[in-house]
């Protein structure tokens, strides 16, 4: 609570300018300006394969870019590690979930806040408030190999909640669920961010699950900034319409 | 009532195998001289592997070269040990920076110390490279870190005897001093898997990526466990010479090597209680095999040499076909306890989730 109090005197922007990746030629993210802001939702969209988990592996620090700079605030992150970002709160998850397999539940939530630096006694207390406020008491103890694909999905988010995140960088968190399931996630995810003012960049690649949850959408199409701005805007754009429905007619 | 219950549990896997240790002993100190040698050496095995498993069962890390620091300890143990005199005769050409090494003397106990330390220094200066390596080339790194410990005692002739034997060590370690060693090692290896650097640790061990993105400092914690790990593999070389009173460079190289690694995979190498069992199983095996090798089962006929170490091969093979994670897999010895209450309401609800998840699948794709 300290925590989300210090925050909120001074909002914070994850910036990244101009940033690009390249393998081999193929230019992954070309180019790409965006920013989150704490306590905002932004939902990065586009077709598969256009960048979006290499724009999230750029700001995470998984990737290091072939151009552009990225930015918490003042501080440059540009040549920063992933664990350094992590320290610094910018926390993500995968897209494929990657928890760790044979550890329980609990375990899982306690090593990524040790990760964090918490010390012992406060990782546990971590531990156990955030289990409770995403309902995974009932298997705190129980591998987390063995889970449900749903509660895999909630432990990796719990996971990075335990990191302390100022900004939350989320890979398709509700991929493999419903229209209905999926809203109804991101809508809680939502609540974990507010509470903790942070900011969350929330790659998708629903458009119509990511319409009534985000705070405003960018748009990317192989590698590039298709538009950016808010859903209902964004949604009528020629160019959106063309990648996103186009193809079907 | 939860928290009593988890307690328990926890002491309840050093305790059990700690037991199991005082089994051996005791059989050893019941039956006649092979009885006592093959146990007081399988439990010198045991301290050995449970070092190997501080480093290996958290990180998912196998070392090929931790027989080096046995080495290191076993050697540490002889300086320290041999009577000042013999060791004046053994030591002729001592070059004059280590001529104070003829007249060191320690109480075993200080020695025994002393070869953790000196083992614990080789894990820090090795320790960089196991931080930034992993899977296959850690495992070249830690094999080639044993071709240049056995290289140098073997070469540096007048400081090690080269291939000569070290010999005159006093008889010290007792079966009862190397079960209290065993018994350190099994609950030291217990709370290092317990405390923070181990449990983060094990999660790299899971998943490198997923860990470096939870912030986890990888490479310290392999460092830490692996110095740890040496410490108590240096242990184990220092009641190795106390016992065996001489030993020879080639006790320290691939024979030792691959039966610590035999017995740590049969046993699990991702669990302590693998480890241990491993260690006493493989132990008994070997001299069942050392029986049948002389010819003690087929009416004194002795089997040609290396028959023993082909079974022993064999079952290594076994093992890696039939069940690569070992007897113990990733589970601890625990005694069989009846499921808590509400157990079956979580398994329902875990039942129930699939089913109903798997056509949303479908739906949206991954
Ligand atoms: N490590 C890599 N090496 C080579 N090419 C890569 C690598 N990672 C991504 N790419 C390529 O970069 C492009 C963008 O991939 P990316 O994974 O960022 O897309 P995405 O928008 O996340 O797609 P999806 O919706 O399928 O997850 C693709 O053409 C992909 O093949
Ligand atoms: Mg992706």
């Amino acid at each position: 609570m300290t925590d989300t109090a210090q925050l909120s005197r001074r909002p914070s922007v994850l910036r990244m300018a101009d940033g690009g990746i390249h393998f081999d030629g193929v230019k992954a993210v070309d180019g790409v300006t965006l920013e989150v802001r704490s306590g905002e939702v932004l939902g990065l969209i586009g077709p598969n394969g256009s960048g979006k988990t290499s724009t999230l592996n750029l700001l995470s620090g998984m990737l290091r870019a072939t151009s552009g700079r990225i930015h918490l605030d003042d501080d440059d992150l540009t040549r920063s590690s992933m664990r350094q970002r992590v320290q610094r709160g910018v926390v993500r998850t995968f897209q494929s979930g990657r928890v760790f397999g044979r550890l329980t539940v609990a375990e899982n939530v306690e090593a990524a806040a040790l990760g964090a630096g918490s010390r012992r006694g406060p990782a546990r207390r971590l531990r156990d408030e955030i289990l409770d406020e995403l309902n995974l008491g009932a298997v705190a103890d129980t591998r987390a190999d063995s889970l449900t694909a749903g509660r895999i999905r909630t432990t990796a988010i719990a996971r990075a909640l335990a990191a302390k995140p100022r900004f939350l960088l989320l890979d398709e968190p509700a991929a493999g669920q419903n229209e209905t399931e999926a809203v109804e996630l991101i809508t809680s995810i939502r609540g974990f961010a507010r509470r903790r003012d942070c900011g969350v960049l929330l790659v998708e690649h629903d458009m119509s699950v990511v319409m009534g949850t985000c705070d405003r959408l960018h748009v990317l199409d192989s590698g590039r900034t298709v538009v950016e701005g808010e859903p209902a805007t964004v949604r009528k754009d020629p160019r959106v319409i063309e990648i996103y429905f186009g193809k079907r007619h | 009532m939860k928290k009593l219950g988890s307690v328990t549990g926890v002491l309840q896997t050093p305790v059990l195998l700690i037991a199991l240790v005082l089994l051996a002993a005791l059989v050893g100190v019941g039956g006649d001289v092979t009885v006592a040698r093959v146990a007081t050496l399988a439990i010198v095995s045991v301290v050995f592997v449970t070092g190997l498993s501080i480093f290996s069962g958290s990180s998912g890390v196998m070392s090929f070269g931790h027989v080096a620091f046995m080495a290191v300890g076993a050697y540490t143990t002889a300086y320290l040990t041999i009577p000042v005199n013999l060791k004046a005769a053994l030591f002729t050409n001592l070059p004059g920076w280590l001529s104070w090494l003829v007249d060191a003397h320690a109480s075993f106990l200080v020695a025994l110390l002393v070869s953790g330390v000196a083992a614990a220094v080789l894990g820090v200066v090795t320790s960089p490279i196991v931080a930034r390596l992993s899977g296959l080339q850690s495992g070249i790194a830690t094999l080639a870190l044993l071709l240049i410990v056995y290289n140098v005692l073997n070469s540096w002739t007048d400081v090690t005897r080269g291939s000569s034997s070290m010999i005159g060590i006093p008889r010290n370690t007792t079966i009862w001093l190397a079960f209290a060693v065993a018994a350190g090692s099994i609950a030291a290896a217990w709370a290092y898997r317990r405390s923070r650097s181990g449990l983060q640790l094990q999660a790299s061990r899971e998943d490198y990526w997923a860990a470096q993105a939870s912030g986890i400092a990888v490479g310290r914690h392999r460092a830490l466990s692996w110095i740890l790990s040496a410490f108590v593999c240096g242990l184990a070389g220092s009641l190795y010479a106390g016992y065996l009173t001489s030993f020879n460079v080639n006790s320290f190289f691939l024979t030792a090597t691959f039966a610590f690694i035999v017995m740590i995979v049969l046993g699990g190498y991702l669990s302590l209680s693998g480890a241990v069992i491993g260690a006493l199983v493989v132990s008994g095996l070997q001299e069942l095999l050392r029986r049948l090798q002389d010819g003690q089962f087929t009416g004194g006929s002795a089997l040609p040499a290396g028959v023993a170490d082909l079974i022993l091969a064999a079952v290594l093979l076994l093992t890696l076909i039939k069940a690569p994670l070992g007897l113990m897999g990733v589970r601890e010895l625990v005694l069989p306890r009846r499921r808590r209450r509400a157990a079956p309401d979580d398994d329902a609800t875990e039942a129930v989730t699939p089913a109903a998840e798997a056509p949303t699948q479908a739906a949206r794709g991954a």
